[in-house]
């Protein structure tokens, strides 16, 4: 039976808490996963939502605490947080609620990491957190260098090559090395987390019909088709560079298991207008499984009971999926 | 008021591709005779080859080009653009561009004499075209040329009730981000409103996308929105425009698609084509944005892979028939008052 997922706090004046005890009353045992925050306050969120919590002092009490209440391992809150509001004294119980989800991977206590949104800004005023996100904090944790984002709906897969950069920085940031290691990274990441054996990769052109035989742009032919070549030549099934407007209709989609897009937009344009409300992120290239959902802290609408708890659902169950497909993958 | 049928001239595209079948199918969709007067130009094999193609039929009643602008129902004017023998289904050829232009032109040709109130054509092959003397970097360019029209011009992409302009276009991405400028994102900004009035949308909701990534996340990737598109909006906005964003493109078509916006200006290709294409890939349709006349065809291309095969769906080629047609009716109603 594979460990329970860890689920961090995030900032606790967002949404995250409250979509936990959500995620909770929606999967209970069917899908073991315990919340790393302050066991006192969370006792008093759930009784104002109607919902249960069970204070367990390790992962392994998950499964069993998770038939009554949500399951939370406590590591307490500097100061009561008011919903909506910035707390930079509660910076560092946000990163020791990451650390600890990281370190029960570690041992072998947590199948996977499933993160809440965090508030960079506080963590940086409260904490001299020097991390431009989640991803790099975690990608230190984890000892690597550089890891790759990938963002999932039932409908598509996507990894963005470049991330968050301005739109004039992308060309010059696009490299052979870097498209290679992010293809390379998706490749492995599909057949050991998500069960695919033979993936089929469709790759982005940079340019409008992907540069249309350079009349637009030459970096399909300069650099992304002999990229792409070389890795072909290497064994993997990668289609492309496609001209990105006609990649993801519903018959296009229907020929990879993921779509390598050159920027940001390009990957998150189809994706959140596919669907928006069920968007899970995933980091690849770290030693551990990792998750969250494909939102923000959400401040002006925590505290309302209105948030939507399906992005988080959906990337809990995402990280259970990934922890399974891995299991097995890593037994053969 | 009762609004004035419209009358429209329809032309066939690249008869290599599916273009004649498509505008067969088009005629026999219910209400699509009853809503304009036709007049088809082109050459009688052409729409034989049309009507051949869908398993239909397609009336061809010839008149002469002095009595376009009387003609009422469905009408002919018969070209003598290619011979028979020199269509090749599925092949891109000197003589199909030849063809293509040659019909162009005469529906051009009449829009601008008044004769008829807008002009939809089938799908071109650009190969072709440029084969058989387009001269321009698209039919865009060509028609504007052909009209003797300087003024700003672009192509617009529409998806059922939501129309897309582009501040840049065909250019690499490399390029985009100093192409952005407060001009050009007002040209961009006037071209959606003006098309939408056309349209009949008489107060549209305009929402103008970001460049960069969330918006640039204020100022951390990228300035263009805080330099450029903020003060181009709200200087639009003073003027009494229904105008709003800059929003980030990942969720700007969500808006649209809950109904919120009537048209989304972008800033580059993809940025629109990518969504619009994943919404309705079957529907989306093209309109000269800019243009003197009315002018429209279905989004995509002459389907080779399937031409002369009987299945071609006619979804865009009906919208950009129903598009054109409130056009037109815009259009010869301003004519009348003018």
């Amino acid at each position: 039976m594979t460990a329970p997922i860890a689920l961090t706090s995030g900032d606790p004046s967002g949404v995250g808490l409250e979509i936990a005890l959500r995620a909770w009353d929606e999967l209970r045992e069917k899908l073991p996963f315990f919340l790393i925050a302050d066991y006192d306050y969370m006792r008093e969120l759930a009784q104002q939502s109607g919902h249960a919590v069970v204070q367990i002092t390790t992962p392994d009490e998950t499964r069993a605490a998770a038939k009554t209440g949500l399951p939370v391992l406590h590591c307490p809150f500097v100061e009561r947080p008011n919903i909506g509001v910035e707390h930079p004294q509660n910076a560092i119980s946000t990163i020791a609620s990451i650390d600890q989800a990281v370190e029960f991977t570690k041992s072998g206590q947590a199948s996977a990491v499933c993160t809440l949104p965090i508030n960079k800004k506080v963590l940086h005023d409260g904490a001299g957190f020097a991390y431009p996100g989640h991803t790099e904090y975690l990608a230190h944790l984890g000892g690597v260098d550089r890891s790759f984002m990938m963002l999932l709906a039932p409908e598509l897969r996507v990894v963005p090559v470049t991330i968050h950069i301005a739109l004039a920085d992308v060309q010059s940031a696009l490299t052979p090395e870097l498209l290679i290691a992010t293809i390379t990274a998706t490749h492995g990441a599909l057949q050991r987390d998500f069960g695919v054996k033979n993936p089929r990769l469709a790759v982005a052109g940079l340019n409008p019909h992907a540069g249309e035989g350079g009349a637009m742009g030459h970096d399909e032919i300069e650099m992304i088709r002999p990229t792409l070549d070389q890795l072909r030549s290497a064994g993997l099934d990668i289609t492309g560079p496609l001209p990105a407007d006609t990649m993801f209709h519903p018959a296009a989609r229907e020929k990879y298991d993921t779509a390598i897009c050159m920027y940001h937009d390009q990957a998150l344009i189809p994706l959140k207008t596919l669907n928006f409300s069920e968007g899970v992120n995933t980091t690849l290239g770290l030693p551990f499984i990792r998750t969250s959902p494909d939102h923000g802290t959400a401040f002006d609408i925590a505290g309302r009971g209105i948030a939507d708890a399906r992005s988080l659902i959906a990337a809990l169950k995402c990280a259970g999926q990934m922890a399974k497909n891995r299991a097995r993958y890593d037994a053969k | 008021m009762t609004k004035l049928k419209p009358r429209i001239a329809i032309i066939p595209g690249d008869p290599s591709g599916i273009g004649p079948e498509l505008i067969a199918k088009l005629l026999n969709e219910e209400g699509v005779c009853e809503a304009a007067d036709i007049v088809l130009i082109g050459d009688a094999h052409i729409w034989e080859q049309g009507a051949s193609q869908a398993d239909l039929n397609v009336d061809l009643s010839q008149i002469e080009e002095a009595d376009v602008g009387k003609s009422s129902g469905l009408s002919w004017l018969s070209m003598d653009t290619i011979d028979p023998i020199d269509v090749k289904i599925s092949e891109v050829t000197v003589a199909g561009g030849t063809s293509s232009l040659r019909c162009l032109d005469k529906a051009l040709d009449l829009a601008m004499a008044g004769d008829v109130d807008g002009v939809l054509f089938g799908p071109f092959n650009k190969a072709a075209l440029t084969s058989a003397g387009l001269n321009a970097e698209d039919e865009h360019r060509y028609m504007a040329r052909y009209l003797n029209f300087e003024g700003y011009h672009s192509e617009i992409n529409v998806l059922d009730d939501l129309m897309t302009t582009r501040v840049t276009s065909h250019i690499g991405l490399r390029d985009v981000a100093e192409k952005i400028t407060g001009e050009g994102v007002e040209r961009a900004i006037g071209l959606a409103e003006e098309t939408l009035k056309r349209a009949g949308k008489m107060r549209p909701h305009i929402a103008v996308a970001a460049l960069n990534p969330h918006a640039g996340d204020n100022g951390k990737f990228g300035r263009e929105e805080i330099d450029i598109l903020q003060p181009v909006i709200e200087s639009v906005r003073a003027k009494q425009k229904n105008v709003s964003g800059p929003w980030p493109s990942d969720t700007v078509f969500l808006k649209a698609q809950r109904g919120e916006v009537d048209a989304v200006v972008t800033m580059y290709h993809d940025q629109g084509q990518i969504a619009i294409k994943l919404m309705g890939f079957d529907r989306g349709v093209t309109v000269a944005g800019g243009l003197p006349i009315p002018v429209a065809t279905p989004a995509h291309g002459t389907a080779f892979d399937i031409a002369g095969l009987n299945k071609a769906n006619v979804g865009a080629t009906l919208q950009a028939f129903n598009l054109l047609v409130r056009m037109a009716q815009n259009h010869r109603a301003e004519r009348a008052a003018n």
